[in-house]
């Protein structure tokens, strides 16, 4: 019996990331729950320090690697490519910030902040396993743990019932959607007899249609399509992202934003345009039709909310709209749609990490300050903060010079290239319906008289990211050449 | 009197133009808003070292090529094949000009009544965007200005405009916004296309323009996507109404900047990014674009005759000017797009002139409506003669330099579209109604109570308003040095459209063997 | 000489920015004196270029310099060029020397106005531009002046401008007068298209040579005729004159009698073989309009009661006797008719005006009379005048008006007979106003009282004779008016003298008449019209000098056949309504649209926004829904 078990043979070194985050995990638990004196910012650095050693792994993988192939690691588990590392990083990167921002966001409650970084940690493994999963069976396993952590996150402020409430629907929502994402992947395995992406590669590569079990095949593509839609909230399945981005603490919904949509994109990627690469023409109508409802419905929902967390959560469901144009080029031959999506969702995490800190600030102690009244006249109050906060708006709108601009470029750019003109010119005027609510978040900071003349209390924790998240976004719009050959290599 | 010496100069001029009001902008809101004098002193020496330097760019011209000259050019993105590439040409020059003289005289003479020093900031940002759009010879590099000269305007207009102003500040930026949508989608359309024919992709303009043939159908259709967003920019008919919002709702220094240069990003856009690189569609568009030109220029005059308030007037003259230019532009003979340059700059001079001078009567009566003022000129004659002559340009009395534009359009049109001009022309007598009715219900006429404090022309606003009347009066009578500078270039544009086209521009009957 | 030529338009100009500059310094009289030297220096240089052109050959006599270029575009070249010849001098010296009376004149009749400078510096502003107007070698140079004395009259009427009338009569001049300049640009746009040129030399030798389309001509030629109609005040475009009599009384003498309003023939006139190139029915088209003009004037001048109404009128009326002329071809008695019609015509104004200083700004005629016992010198001139208007010989306009009527006969025997009609009509009403005004019994002792009271200067209720600076110009012009005529008498070749003059440049010579029945009855033409002239007056003074019989004066004819009210109507109303229709259309349907837009946005997404009930059950409906979506289409992909 025993000797029939052979295991695997693992590459510890090339899971460094996970590991160092799954210690890191245990680390901030332990010592949070047992030292006496543990305090609060010490947890907060050791979930930096975790969070940005394992960024530096993934940064490391990523130069190692440059010959695009990647790597496989636990018998063909999980692949390190470049789109694994870009994830490590941005993921590591996003779990440092929010660690940050979570600081910030306790601050002067009696809430240590154990529970929530250690449950950011294991989101960050989560998220990293999604997005480099090579096989089925391990991406389920990724979500799950992104997710319950998620769920976790979002229900924790015990004081605001919204949060409770947000949790709660994530929670049955997300189950049904995995549902949807489990029972895609057993019909896959049953058309394909594989659960491993290059066994299905291999699979399907060999006859054009596996007799009999085609439609099983199709319609096993269609549900993991929309469990991955229900993930990266594009229409009609973003409905739960206003009520759960509003409900959770911020800093969560930056999380939630920036690396639950990472991992759920490239692990949409992977499967959709390596793992079926083959049938490309079946999938790539849906994914226009996904891509167009969601640039089109988070634009024009946008557009009549009062609530600024809702405004960013209808406004990310439209990012992620245009991640998938990207998506969609990438499914024509010789497209670079996965480079620019990869671009895009660098650019738009930033972005997002930025403005939440942003909205997190103005929220208050209570963390429920978000109505466009809140941020009337900020622009007197806070002007640094204002001006902050409008560039990263201005970048969400695609105005040139900001990382935003570049983003939405490169997306445009593939699918003009992939000659998905129709795609292009409806994602670009959605943009400008969309560019309304920026606009009227910036006329309250700037043109309203305020409500009230405090001036919102800036941590310094969240100075900082928010000074990086302009900076950032202002580099790549200026000088985004080296970006743009950074995720150039992301294209296969 | 303007020396033509064109020496290849180290100093990158063209840069200059476009990063010396970027750093002063940024100076400006670095420093402390407690110390006004001098940030005003710093956006003024910035903005005037900017005009000095575009008077340099003038006299060192040389007027006798009609390429790109001081072409300045670096790889930005070589990834997409983006390069910072300047140029200038005949074309190009007197809009440079124009917006460097009319930023400081905007600075010097206009003061915002609060945030003097974040509304100088937007404004320098403001004049780098549109000195780059200008000078741009890249389609992406020109977007990137096109577009980013939005956010300055949107501020200007939203944070110092009158009571209606954020209405029209979003009206505005959507709007314009929308238009540009279309053209991003034909600018990398554009790009993509070419490089089957230039083996590499790019974005720069004078290499797609003339080595690159695209497919009459594609060419159309990417035509279209530039011409909707300069369609908007210009504003021509149906499109238009925008402007009168943002113009009336704008600060005074706004509009001034609005009519005198910003429109002209949507004429000059028609010239350089529709006829220079798309001639064959442009041929094959003008009848729709001179019919909308010529309807623009007779319902721009009739709305403006029966607006009630002054400035919302002189924003409909606008549509009727820029009807002229669009007409001049899409006649393709060298008179006609000659004059719409020269138009171009004139219309800056005019109609800026007019919304200095509006917004000094709203400085004295707090109200621009034409029936509440009455018989201004028994009390403060000065102001009403500087108004006469600006007003008399504007409807284009020979002598002044409203006179000279127009009629290079119009006699260069009629070669090419016979009855659109002969109509267009109709809006000379427009013109002179709705201005002068205007003028006599607000000039003439016993003076009332109500008026008759109204405070004659003090010093600066003299001076200021005679600088314009310097420029209208002198290139009324002389408009030959601007002439010979700007005629090579639409020559060489002319060609480059007849090389591509069955269409020919006859050369104004000079086949008779003419000639003064 | 020619490189002088700058001076004659130069010295006004130099006068107009000193007034500019200097303008309140100066003061009374001093702007005045400025100006008036100003034009009459400008007069000499005009006279002495003249007597350099007597000198040389005929075929010489054509100056030409060239300033400087002015809008030099590819093959469009346009110089701000002068040109000096037999007809722009012959325009230039009554243009100047009548200015310059006129000048002298005003500095008495503006006496203690507040904008005593301004005046003056609109008037040598006008002068630069009548100058620029008729010396201009091309076309465009000529618009320049056209356009520089439209302005001036514009600035001229409306110069007393808190009187509302006054201020609406300029408007309405200028606006009228563009409809004109539409006119003349098209006519700029199509001789350019066909000749390459707007020089005036070009083009009339490339229409001689017959290089100009008959069509194109036709064009051009009822296209300038448009230009002329506007600024000769011709149907349809006359209604502006009258009002511009809201101007002071020089300026109607000086710019609306004299010398801008003839612009429109001499404009004709300098095109002439572009008109003779174009169809015979254009030239018809030309003699028609200017028939019924002088017909439809001279009918209303029979009813007005304003002594400058009348004039204004009878101007329009000698404008129409003009324009026959040049339809007729007899170019040459249209130029002189111009010039003798400027003689007497600037005499009955400057009169006028004497007579209104006189009685305190009254011009009601029914408030005058018997006014040549207290205003001798300007009722003794007057008188001239009257004569030499009503065409009795051997006054001025009796010479010009008989060689118009002569030609009108041998070209078309019905406009002749408009032509006499008029005449009548011409010597009916001018007696009528010399009754009125100098003769009978003086009802203005009551008006005076009325008016003595707020007179500008009315150190007595009385009237009083002008002083010199007013009579002398009245005095001088008088004597012109006498003996104007001798520049062109019919009795021999050799008396043509303005013909010969002219030859050069304008043709037109009795010669082209030769072997018609009216050529070689002239004569009789000659005493038929006296006799029609002397009916007018006999029946004038029967009718109100004698009392013999009840005036006929329907109030229609005072009204001036309801046109101008008619014109206003339909102006004011469907016109204005269109306009408030356009503009409404823009505002409700065009940025309509663009504001609904923008409504249809915000409705369609406060309904897709019913979709976040905020029920799990709802969004997981919606996910259900959507994920049917999605698999019906691989499902659909899985069966084919």
């Amino acid at each position: 019996m025993e000797r029939g078990l052979v295991a695997p043979g693992i590459e510890w070194g090339d899971l460094a990331p996970l590991l160092i985050l799954l210690a890191g995990a245990c680390a901030v638990l332990l010592c949070g729950s047992l030292l006496r004196g543990w305090s609060r910012t010490l947890t907060t650095s050791l979930t930096v320090a975790v969070s940005v050693s394992a960024a530096v792994g993934g940064a490391v993988q990523w130069e190692r690697d440059s010959t695009v192939i990647g790597k496989y690691l636990v018998s063909d588990a999980i692949l390190i490519d470049r789109f694994a590392a870009l994830s490590i990083v941005l993921i590591c990167g996003s779990a440092a910030v929010v660690a940050l921002l979570l600081h910030a966001h306790l601050a002067g409650s009696p809430d240590d902040g154990v529970e929530l970084q250690t449950l950011l940690l294991t989101g960050a493994i989560g998220g990293i396993v999604l997005a480099a999963a090579n096989d089925l069976i391990v991406l389920f396993l990724g979500l799950e743990i992104l997710s319950l952590s998620l769920y976790l996150l979002a229900a924790s402020n015990r004081r605001r019932e919204q949060s409770q409430e947000a949790g709660l629907k994530y929670f049955v929502l997300g189950g049904f959607a995995s549902a949807f994402l489990l029972y895609g992947i057993a019909l896959v395995y049953g058309a394909t007899g594989s659960t491993s992406l290059d066994m299905i590669v291999v699979g399907l590569s060999g006859k054009a249609r596996i007799d009999g079990s085609d439609t099983l095949l199709l319609v096993g593509i269609g549900l993991l399509l929309v469990g991955f839609a229900f993930k990266v909230s594009a229409a009609p399945f973003h409905v739960w992202t206003p009520d759960v981005y509003e409900g959770s603490p911020s800093p969560v919904t930056a999380f939630m934003a920036s690396a639950g949509k990472v991992a759920a994109f490239v692990a949409l990627m992977r499967v959709l345009v390596t793992g079926f690469e083959r049938r490309v023409d079946d999938w790539r109508p849906a994914v226009w039709a996904l891509a167009v409802a969601a640039v089109v419905v988070g634009s024009l929902m946008a557009v009549t909310q009062s609530n600024v967390k809702r405004m960013l959560a209808y406004s990310s469901v439209s990012h992620a709209g245009f991640v998938l144009v990207g998506v969609e080029a990438a499914s024509h031959p010789g497209s670079d749609g996965l480079a620019s999506s990869g671009l895009y969702l660098v650019a738009y995490s930033v972005l997002v990490l930025g403005s939440f800190a942003s909205v997190m600030v103005v929220a208050g102690q209570e963390d429920s300050a978000t109505s466009l009244a809140d941020f009337a006249g900020l622009g007197r109050r806070r002007p640094a903060l204002a001006l902050a906060f409008s560039t990263l708006l201005l970048a969400q709108a695609g105005v040139p010079l900001t990382s935003g601009f570049v983003a939405k470029f490169g997306v445009i750019k593939s699918a003009v290239d992939a000659k998905s003109y129709a795609i292009a010119i409806i994602a670009m005027v959605a943009a400008v319906v969309g560019a309304y609510l920026y606009l009227r978040i910036m006329v309250s900071m700037w043109l309203d008289e305020p409500t009230d003349d405090s001036r919102p209390r800036v941590q310094r924790a969240v100075a900082i990211v928010v000074g990086l998240a302009v900076a950032f976004t202002l580099l790549v719009g200026f000088l985004p050449g080296w970006l743009l050959n950074a995720t150039e290599s992301l294209a296969r | 009197m303007l020396a033509a010496t064109s020496a290849p100069v180290p100093f990158p001029i063209l840069t200059a133009l476009v990063l010396v009001p970027v750093i002063g902008a940024s100076i400006v809101s670095l420093m402390s808003t407690r110390m006004p004098e001098q940030v005003k002193l710093v956006a003024t020496v910035v903005s005037v070292s900017t005009a000095a330097m575009s008077l340099w760019l003038l006299s060192s011209f040389d007027s006798h090529s009609g390429g790109f000259q001081f072409v300045s050019r670096h790889e930005w993105i070589e990834t997409w094949g983006i390069s910072w590439h300047l140029g200038v040409d005949g074309i190009a020059l007197f809009m440079v000009v124009l917006t460097g003289i009319l930023f400081p005289l905007v600075i010097l003479g206009v003061d915002p009544h609060h945030d003097e020093k974040r509304y100088l900031a937007w404004l320098l940002m403001l004049e780098a965007g549109v000195m780059g759009s200008f000078l741009s010879l890249d389609l992406f590099l020109f977007f990137v200005f096109f577009e980013i000269v939005l956010v300055p305007m949107y501020f200007l207009i939203g944070g110092w405009g009158y009571d209606k102003r954020v209405y029209a500040a979003t009206k505005f930026f959507l709007y314009t916004m929308l238009g540009s949508a279309f053209m991003l989608v034909g600018i990398v359309a554009t790009a993509a296309l070419a490089s089957r024919d230039l083996g590499r992709f790019t974005f720069d303009l004078v290499e797609i323009a003339e080595r690159s043939d695209l497919a009459t159908s594609t060419g159309r259709w990417l035509f279209a996507s530039f011409a909707v967003a300069f369609a908007v920019k210009v504003p021509l008919f149906p499109v238009h109404t925008w402007l009168p919002d943002a113009h009336t709702q704008a600060p005074t220094g706004g509009s001034v900047i609005l009519a005198g240069v910003l429109l002209k990003l949507g004429t000059y856009g028609f010239l350089r990014f529709g006829l220079y690189l798309f001639p064959e569609a442009s041929v094959w568009a003008r009848p729709a674009l001179l019919t909308l030109a010529v309807i623009g220029v007779l319902w721009g005059a009739i709305a403006a005759t029966m607006q009630r308030d002054l400035k919302r007037l002189v924003a409909y003259s606008s549509v009727a000017h820029l009807g002229f230019i669009v007409l001049g532009t899409f006649a393709i003979t060298s008179q006609a797009l000659t004059g719409s340059v020269v138009q171009m700059v004139n219309h800056g001079v005019s109609t800026g002139a007019l919304f200095l001078l509006v917004g000094m009567i709203y400085e004295r009566r707090h109200t621009r409506e034409i029936a509440e003022l009455r018989g201004i000129q028994s009390v403060a004659p000065i102001f009403a003669a500087a108004f006469m002559v600006v007003m008399l340009s504007s409807i284009g009395v020979p002598g002044l330099n409203g006179f000279v534009g127009e009629f290079l359009v119009l006699i260069g049109s009629f070669e090419t579209a016979r009855w659109w001009t002969v109509v267009a022309a109709t809006g000379v007598i427009l013109a002179a109604l709705y201005l002068l009715w205007a003028y006599q219900r607000v000039f003439h006429g016993p003076v009332d109570e109500a008026n008759a404090g109204f405070g004659e022309m003090n010093l600066r606003e003299g001076s200021l308003i005679l600088v314009f009347i310097g420029i209208i009066v002198f290139t009324g009578l002389y408009p030959k040095p601007m002439l010979e500078r700007i005629e090579p270039s639409v020559g060489r544009l002319v060609e480059h459209v007849e090389s591509r086209t069955e269409f020919r521009a006859p050369a104004g009957g000079a086949s008779h063997g003419g000639g003064g | 000489m020619a490189d002088l030529l700058w001076l004659i338009p130069a010295l006004p100009l130099a006068g107009f920015l000193v007034i500019l500059v200097l303008g309140r310094r100066l003061g009374e009289p001093g702007a005045g004196v400025v100006a008036t030297l100003a034009t009459a220096s400008s007069f000499l240089v005009v006279a002495a270029t003249y007597f350099d052109l007597l000198g040389r050959p005929e075929e010489e006599r054509n100056l030409v310099l060239r300033v400087f270029e002015w809008v030099p575009v590819g093959s469009l070249k346009v110089d701000m060029a002068l040109a000096a010849d037999p007809l722009s001098i012959a325009m230039a010296l009554f243009v100047t020397g009548i200015s310059s009376l006129i000048h002298l004149y005003a500095i008495g009749y503006m006496k203690g106005d507040p904008k005593f400078p301004k005046f003056f510096m609109y008037l040598n502003l006008f002068v630069f531009s009548m100058l620029m107007l008729v010396m201009g070698e091309n076309l465009l140079v000529t618009f320049l002046g056209w356009e520089g004395v439209g302005a001036c009259s514009y600035f001229l009427i409306s110069f007393w401008h808190d009187r509302e009338s006054a201020a609406t009569a300029g408007k309405k001049a200028f606006v009228t007068n563009r409809v004109g300049d539409w006119g003349m640009m098209v006519a700029m746009f199509l001789a350019f298209s066909a000749v390459g040129t707007l020089s005036y030399g070009a083009i009339n030798h490339a229409a001689e040579k017959g290089q100009i389309a008959a069509v194109t001509a036709t064009g051009i030629a009822l296209m300038l005729l448009v230009a002329a109609c506007g600024k000769s005040a011709q149907l349809p475009l006359y209604l502006w004159l009258p009002d511009a009599m809201e101007g002071p009384t020089p300026v109607s003498a000086l710019i609306h009698a004299a010398t801008m309003v003839t612009s429109g023939v001499f404009l004709l006139t300098r095109m002439a073989p572009v008109l003779d190139a174009a169809h015979p029915w254009a030239t018809d088209v030309i003699a028609v309009v200017g028939a019924a003009t002088a017909l439809f004037a001279a009918t209303i001048a029979v009813a007005q009661t304003d002594i400058k109404k009348v004039l204004a009128y009878s101007t329009v009326s000698q404008l129409g006797f003009m324009f026959l002329a040049i339809g007729s071809g007899a170019y040459v008695a249209a130029v002189f008719h111009m010039i003798t019609h400027a003689f007497f015509k600037a005499l009955l104004f400057l009169g006028s005006g004497s007579v209104i200083h006189g009685m305190h700004h009254e011009q009601d005629m029914r408030r005058m009379g018997a006014l040549r016992k207290v205003m001798p010198i300007t009722g003794f001139t007057f008188i001239i005048g009257w004569l030499a208007i009503a065409g009795v010989p051997p006054f001025a306009g009796f010479w010009s008006k008989d060689e118009i009527l002569l030609y009108a006969f041998a070209n078309n025997r019905a406009l002749w007979a408009v032509g006499m009609v008029t005449a009548l009509l011409t010597a009916y009403y001018m007696t009528r106003q010399v009754v009125m005004v100098f003769f009978g019994e003086a009802r203005w002792h009551d008006a005076a009282a009325a008016h003595g009271a707020h007179g500008d200067h009315s150190h007595e209720g009385e009237p009083h004779e002008s002083p010199w600076v007013m009579t002398a110009p009245l005095v001088v012009l008088a004597a012109l008016s006498v003996v104007g005529g001798g520049m062109q008498l019919p009795f021999s070749k050799s008396t043509h003298w303005l013909e010969h003059w002219l030859a050069p440049v304008v043709h037109g010579a009795e010669a082209d008449i030769k072997g018609t029945w009216a050529y070689d009855n002239k004569w009789w033409l000659l005493v038929l019209a006296i006799l029609v002239a002397s009916a007018g007056i006999a029946a004038s003074i029967a009718v109100y000098s004698r009392g013999r019989a009840r005036p006929i004066e329907p109030t229609v004819l005072a009204d001036g056949w309801r046109y101008d009210s008619l014109v206003s109507a339909v102006v004011g109303g469907p016109g204005r309504a269109a306009f408030q229709a356009v503009a409404d259309a823009d505002a409700g349907i065009v940025d309509g649209a663009v504001n609904g837009t923008g409504r249809v946005v915000l409705s369609l997404s406060g309904l897709v926004r019913r979709t976040q009930t905020g029920f799990v059950r709802g969004y997981a409906a919606i996910v259900g829904a959507g994920a049917v979506l999605v698999l019906a289409w691989f499902l659909l992909r899985g069966w084919t």
